[in-house]
This record gives C-alpha cells, structure tokens and sequence, in this order.
C-alpha cells in the first residue's frame, strides 16, 4: 500500500465491534464456569442459534411456527426473540396475514443489519459488489484488470473500489466480511472459519499477504474460494440452479474447471480442489494434451489468429487489419455471425469439452449443467457442440431430462456465490454460537484474537507461509 | 475504437454491428405488426430526443407501432407506475431505462414475467439477469466516457491540485461507471490530483452541491460532473461566485456544445452517441421479437470532444449542424 491508502480503520471505532445485551458485559460468558448452574445468558446461545437460522432461511417466520419447528417453549421462544431483536438480528415489526384471529407479526431475519464485501479475482477482470446478510448483491461493478500485474497494485484496486462500494451502499461502515473469489483452488480453507494468512492461489502472489491487509484494512474476517466454486453457489442459490438438487457447473476459459453440487451441496473434495477437469488428457486431429490446452480460450485465440493470417477467415483479418486485437472473444463473436472458420473453431472447443462433461455427466447423473465463461456469452456454438456431444456420449437415462443451459449470471455468479459463502460461514451454528450472545461477528473470540494479533505486529503484516504444494489452475 | 468497460455483470461489449438488421429481418418484422412501448427517465434532455429520433426510424422501417412514450421525469414511483400501467396494455416489447436501482427492479421483473420482450437502456437493476429477467442492455461504454474525461481535464490541472467530482446520489449503472473510471483514471495517470467527491440527488440540487463542494475545498482546480445539464447548472452557480476553473462532462447537449465553444470553462466534453444508441436499442428489440440470439450488453464507444473538434463532433453525433452560436464562437458563420 503506498501512502495514498486510507488509513487503517481502528477495530475500536467498529460501532459492532462489542455490542453488549442490555448493557451487560456479556464476553464473560464464552469464558467456562467454575462451579453452579449456567446462567441464562450461557444457556441461552444454543436456542439463539437454532432460532436465528430458522427465521434466516426462511424454514420459520411466525412465533408459532418457530415454537413448532424448534420444540422450545412459548416463554423462550418471546426470551430469545426479545434478545435477538435487541441484537438487531431479527425484525418483528410486520403484521403477517390473519387466519380467523389476529394477524400474527412475522419474524423476519435483519439481512441489512450489516453488509458483505465480496470480490472476484479473474485472470482479465476484477468485480466488487456489496451484499446483505442474506447474500442478495446490493450493487456490483466489474472493470478489466490483469492478473500478472503486481499484487500490490491489485490489492490496493480492491481497496479503493471497496471503499468506494461501502460509501455508496454501507455508509454506516457496518461491514462483517470480507469474501473472496480467486482463480485457483484454495487450500487450507476449511468449513466455518476464516482464513488468519492468504492461502497459496497464484505464483505471482507468492509471499503478498492479500489476507491480512484486507482483513487489517476492513477489520473484519476474510474467506476465499475458487471462482469455480463462488460461481457454481451463485448459479445454484441465485441462477439457473435455484432447487436443483444436482447440478454441473462449467466455467470455460484459459482454464477449463467443473463446479460439483451434489444432493444441494456444493462438492469441495479433499483439498477444495474437486472439478479440476482442465488437466485431462484429450485428443483431437493427431494431437493429444489436456483439455485447457487443446479447448481453452488460449487455443481459441490462437487458432482464430492463425485463421486470420492464412486467410481461411476474412473476418478476422479485417479486424486485425484495422488495428483490432484478436482475442477468444473476437473469435467468438464472429462464429456467433456466422464466419465458418470461427464457426469450426468454436465447434471443436465444444465437441472437446463434451467429451469431458459427458463422462462427468454419467458418474454423477446431474440434472442440469450450465455453462459460463466470457467465450460462451458471446457465442452459441460453443454450446451447441457440447451439447451434441454430451447427448451423443451418455447413457440414455442420463441424458432422459438432462437440460444443458447457457450461464445468464456472467461474472455476477462468482460475486453472488462469494456472498452466499460469507454469509453461510457467519451463521454456521458453529461459528454462530460464538458471537450470537455479542450480536456481530467482529467479537467472535477467534477474530478478537487475530485483532489482538494484528495490533501487535507492525505494519504491514507478516507475509504468508511459503507455499507448498503444486499449484492447482482453475 | 474500443471499449474499456465491462458490462454490469462483467460481460464483454458486443458491438452494435452485432444487431444490424437484413432487408429478410425487416420485412419479416413488417407482416408481424408488433406494438412496442417507450420508457425514458426524462424526454426533455437533447439524449432523450436523440434517442427516440434514433428508435423511431428503425421501428418505422420495421412496421412496429410505438403505442406510448414515457416520461418518468427521473422519478423511480412513476416509472413503476407506468411500467405495470404498461403491463396491462400487453406491448410486444418495452424498452425502458431505470432510473434507479432496488426501488425498480421488482417493476422491470414483471415486465419479463408477463412474457413482454423487455429491453434496458445504460441501467441494469443488480440483481436482474439477462436471459431471464431482461433481454439486453444497450449503453454507452460509460467507464470509457469517465475516462476521456479525466484524461481531457488532466492538462488543465496544476500539479498536486484538487478536483472536485461532482457525481449521482442515485445507485445508476451509468453515472457510476463514469465516476469510478474518472477516479481511477487519475488514481493510475494523475497520483499527484486530489479528487474531492461530492453527490446530488435530483438536478435541481447540482448548483448547491456545487457550492457546497466549493465551500469545503475553496482551492478546487477543476470539477468533473458525470452529465451535462447538471455540470451547466454547477458553472453557472460557480461564474456567480466568481470562481473559474476548468471543467470536463459527459454528454454534448446543445447548450454544453455552446459552452464548449465558449472555452471559459468547459475543456473537454465526452460525448455519447444517442442517436447511434437508439438505432441499436430498437434493432436489439426487433431482433428479439424475431427470434434471434442477441448479446446481453451491446455498447457504443464515446467520443472526447474539445473546442478543436466541436462542429463536427456535434454533426456526427446529432446528425444535424452544430447551433449557429457555437459556428459564430468558432468564427465559423459571419451571421447573426
């Protein structure tokens, strides 16, 4: 950060960072007892979990139901709603519709009680959005960026533009995190907990601590995911996948990866490296290599150019010749208007990645696969050569209702999915239960300890653990 | 020339060669008959006008009926109000440019909903999709529009001096676009410029936001306001305290043409292309009621505009002569 930055914000001046229950001190209370019965406020943070998540997903928006859903008494159900309303967690100032008595006043979860900063890293663009609890997106820009360039230089675009995002649409400064999207397999990121150092993702960040300045930066906790794993939630909770129950999601680029949601879930693997399909070996025309090299947008660029220099596509050569530069898109964009050499190109891509998919499609029998990508919004041939070739390789069964769409999100899917991230880490029950009592995650004991952490060491922070481990491209 | 900015969920620009019309288009359009319906922020700007003058030929060559053309007059109730108005009276199509963001989404969802081609103008609600809650969006590239200006405004700013940024209170795609592009612009070329932002929230308060943007930076050097009727109102407001300094918009209306030519203030103008832009918005909905594929963000690239090239940028983007005044400042007509 050079001396432009803003100034790091004081985890003090937080107005969330420790907001007492009814003017008690209740940070005592994640501290064990010695001896005696709980006190209440002890007691209470299970029951502040279940019905906060209940009222959150929507499974419960009444007293009733939630005395019914949760087997908690009439007395405790009022209890915990009066401390989560206290908490500004929930909201119970509508009247719902009355069914022969009175109207009941619905329980409604305080999405804008705070707001989510997200962020997805491309290899060509750089998006930042700012989002509700709930992880609904409250606005988002996208502008063209490039990934080879210092991280430092990156890092400080994702802080001026976060600071612009949070003027505009978190004026109060009410943010409780920070979630990331990035090319590449992230590691080390393990269910319910944030990360305290940036995780190996890319070469060129090796040793820049985007984590922790972020984190020190914001005061708030950071998670980061892979753009194919941010992208397959925002297409499963907000796109096409909203209720499917099995889903394939296909990100296609220089990199070619498979996001993997099974019974609802999205599949993360061993090492949140799951859908790595870009590095299987295919063959086409005589030439074997993986499936990034031989179908990705660095073929597809590179075939179209070498198209316009032989002549085979006047298309593209007139673009060159007027000083236009020949990317996939170009490519693209010409096949969609019908240029036959762009045409072929774009078909041999699809037929390639159908291959892939449909062995893909029949170990897992999904019910829908989208496809996404800048290469694949601007071109429908693409998309109907996968399709030829998943429906000509898979098991009829498989294929009985399979439907294989095109992505309508574009690059908002990623930032949609960061959101849906954060947000679901910040109300795991786990996580949960550690700062419901406070009322902002800022005073979970975890993150306290990292403030503790950062305040001891000098700027800036210490740079990551030296990596480890083969790089994993998505 | 190119585009630098990426569309509201990141997409790459299509040209608007991309939605050209054939002569079997065209008459296929005619036998259809389609009724299509207008909705514009304002139709009093010299854009609005520019854009329907551009929409009107393309739908006349096509047969389609405009049945209605509204003002919204900037207000996000009126707009849902005219939308659902609009709803019952079953158009073909609506193209419409929201003006504003949350307060109209849910209004421009039931326009898809009730199964009528809908087509936006330089604002995408976040949170709608196109593919399912709107066709496509056809804009300016407003990043690029920021840019230019920043980069006509720099040489007129001393070094280590402070601009003022006059921007939309409004959460709009557009105005957006051009603020952050303005900033970031001097960010990576002008480290040395301190950019000081300022928002209004209705036209009417541009003066005032001016003054008040004077006030607390007495030393301003520059101002850069993100469209051209309330960057006239700021100058007058700032020529009646007597401060002067060099100014850059967006938008070549005809009094913003005047005062270019002028040279007191105004250095430099990026200009959009509305009569361009509503050829392209009214060929993307023919396209559509038709069938046919079309690219979720088409967008046209803008023009930097100074007092060197006034006249004639004025004809390529107005398609008519520039006014007589701004002919008579650049010694160009003799006549009263």
């Amino acid at each position: 950060m050079n001396g432009r930055s803003p100034a790091l914000i004081p985890f003090e001046t937080h107005k969330d960072a420790a907001l007492p229950l009814n003017g008690s001190d209740l940070s005592e209370s994640s501290r064990p007892r010695g001896k005696g019965r709980p006190r209440t406020v002890e007691t209470a943070a299970p029951s502040l979990v279940e019905l906060l998540n209940l009222v959150r997903t929507g499974a419960a928006n009444t007293r009733q139901e939630l005395e019914r859903q949760s087997e908690f008494g009439r007395a405790v159900v009022a209890d915990r709603l009066t401390m989560l309303g206290d908490l500004g967690l929930v909201d119970e100032s509508e009247l719902g519709a009355a069914t022969g008595g009175r109207a009941p006043r619905l329980v409604r979860f305080a999405a804008r009680r705070a707001a989510i900063l997200v962020a997805t890293l491309d290899q060509t663009a750089i998006g930042v959005g700012v989002a509700d609890l709930s992880g609904k997106l409250l606005t988002e820009h996208h502008e063209a960026a490039d990934l080879t360039a210092p991280p430092a230089e990156l890092s400080e675009r994702l802080t001026a533009l976060f600071r612009w995002s949070m003027e505009r649409h978190a004026p109060q400064g009410s943010i409780w995190g920070i979630s990331l999207s990035v090319p590449g397999a992230v590691q080390g990121a393990t269910e319910g907990d944030f990360l305290t150092a940036t995780p190996p993702v890319l070469p060129a960040w090796e040793g820049f601590p985007l984590v922790e300045t972020l984190s020190r930066d914001f005061g708030v906790p950071v998670w980061m995911r892979s753009s194919v794993e941010t992208m397959t939630m925002g297409e499963l909770h907000a796109g096409a996948g909203i209720g499917a129950r099995s889903m394939l999601f296909l990100k296609v680029g220089r990199r070619i990866g498979a996001g993997i949601v099974c019974d609802g879930q999205l599949y993360r693997g061993a090492h949140g490296a799951a859908g790595l399909i870009g590095s299987l070996p295919v063959n086409s025309g005589g030439r074997s290599g993986p499936l990034d090299t031989l179908a990705g947008s660095d073929m597809i660029q590179r075939e179209g150019l070498s198209a316009a220099q032989d002549g085979r596509s006047p298309m593209l050569a007139d673009i060159q010749r007027r000083g236009g530069e020949i990317t996939a898109i170009e490519v693209s964009q010409a096949a969609q208007i019908g240029d036959p050499a762009s045409v072929a190109i774009l078909t041999e891509s699809g037929h390639l990645i159908g291959q892939v998919v449909a062995t893909l499609a029949n170990a897992l029998n999904p019910e829908l696969i989208v496809l996404s990508g800048s290469i694949v919004q601007t071109n429908d041939i693409l998309l109907a050569a996968l399709r030829e070739a998943v429906y000509g390789s898979s098991h009829p069964f498989v294929t009985r209702d399979l439907r294989i769409i095109r992505s309508q999100m574009g690059s908002s899917a990623g930032l949609v999915g960061a959101a849906r991230v954060a947000s679901e880490q910040l109300f795991a029950p786990a996580f949960l239960k550690e700062w419901v009592m406070q009322g902002s995650p800022l005073a979970h004991p975890a993150f306290t300890a990292l403030k503790d952490r950062f305040s001891q060491t000098a700027s800036p922070p210490p740079p990551p653990r030296a990596r480890t481990g083969q790089e994993l491209p998505r | 020339m190119t585009i630098s900015g990426l569309g509201p969920h990141g997409e790459r620009a299509a040209p608007p060669e991309r939605v050209s019309l054939l002569p079997d288009d065209r008459t296929a359009a005619k036998s259809a008959g389609w009724r299509v319906a207008v909705v514009l922020h304002t139709l009093e700007s010299d854009w609005a006008k520019q854009q329907l003058a551009g929409m009107m030929g393309i739908f006349g060559d096509c047969g389609a009926a405009v049945i209605d053309v509204v003002d919204c007059a900037f207000s996000p109730e009126m707009q849902v109000a005219e939308l659902d108005r609009l709803i019952s009276q079953r158009p073909d199509a609506i193209l419409s440019l929201p003006v504003a963001n949350e307060q109209v989404a849910a209004a421009h969802r039931r326009v898809s909903e009730a199964g009528i081609t809908l087509v936006l103008l330089d604002n995408a609600p976040t949170g709608l999709l196109p593919g399912k809650d709107y066709t496509a969006l056809v804009s300016s590239d407003n990043f690029g529009l920021g840019k230019i200006a920043a980069a006509g405004l720099s040489p007129h700013i001393p070094d280590g001096a402070k601009v003022g940024v006059l921007g939309f209170a409004a959460d709009f795609f557009a105005t957006n676009e051009r603020e952050i592009a303005f900033n970031k612009w001097l960010q990576v070329n002008r480290p040395d410029i301190l950019p000081r932002i300022h928002r209004f929230a209705r036209i009417e308060d541009a003066a005032t936001a001016a003054d008040d943007l004077l006030s607390a930076n007495p030393d301003l050097a520059g101002l850069f306001v993100v469209w051209d009727t309330p960057a006239l109102a700021a100058a007058t407001r700032l020529a009646e305290r007597g401060a002067t300094m060099a100014m850059a918009t967006v938008d070549l209306g005809e009094a913003a043409a005047i005062a270019l030519a002028q040279g007191d203030s105004f250095c430099c103008i990026a200009a959009q292309q509305p009569f361009l832009q509503g050829i392209a918005a009214a060929q993307t909905v023919i396209l559509c009621l038709l069938g046919r594929p079309v690219p979720a963000w088409i967008a046209l690239p803008g023009i930097g505009v100074t007092r060197d090239n006034v006249v004639e940028s004025f004809q390529t983007i107005w398609r008519q002569p520039a006014p007589r005044e701004v002919l008579r400042m650049m010694g160009l007509s003799r006549g009263k």
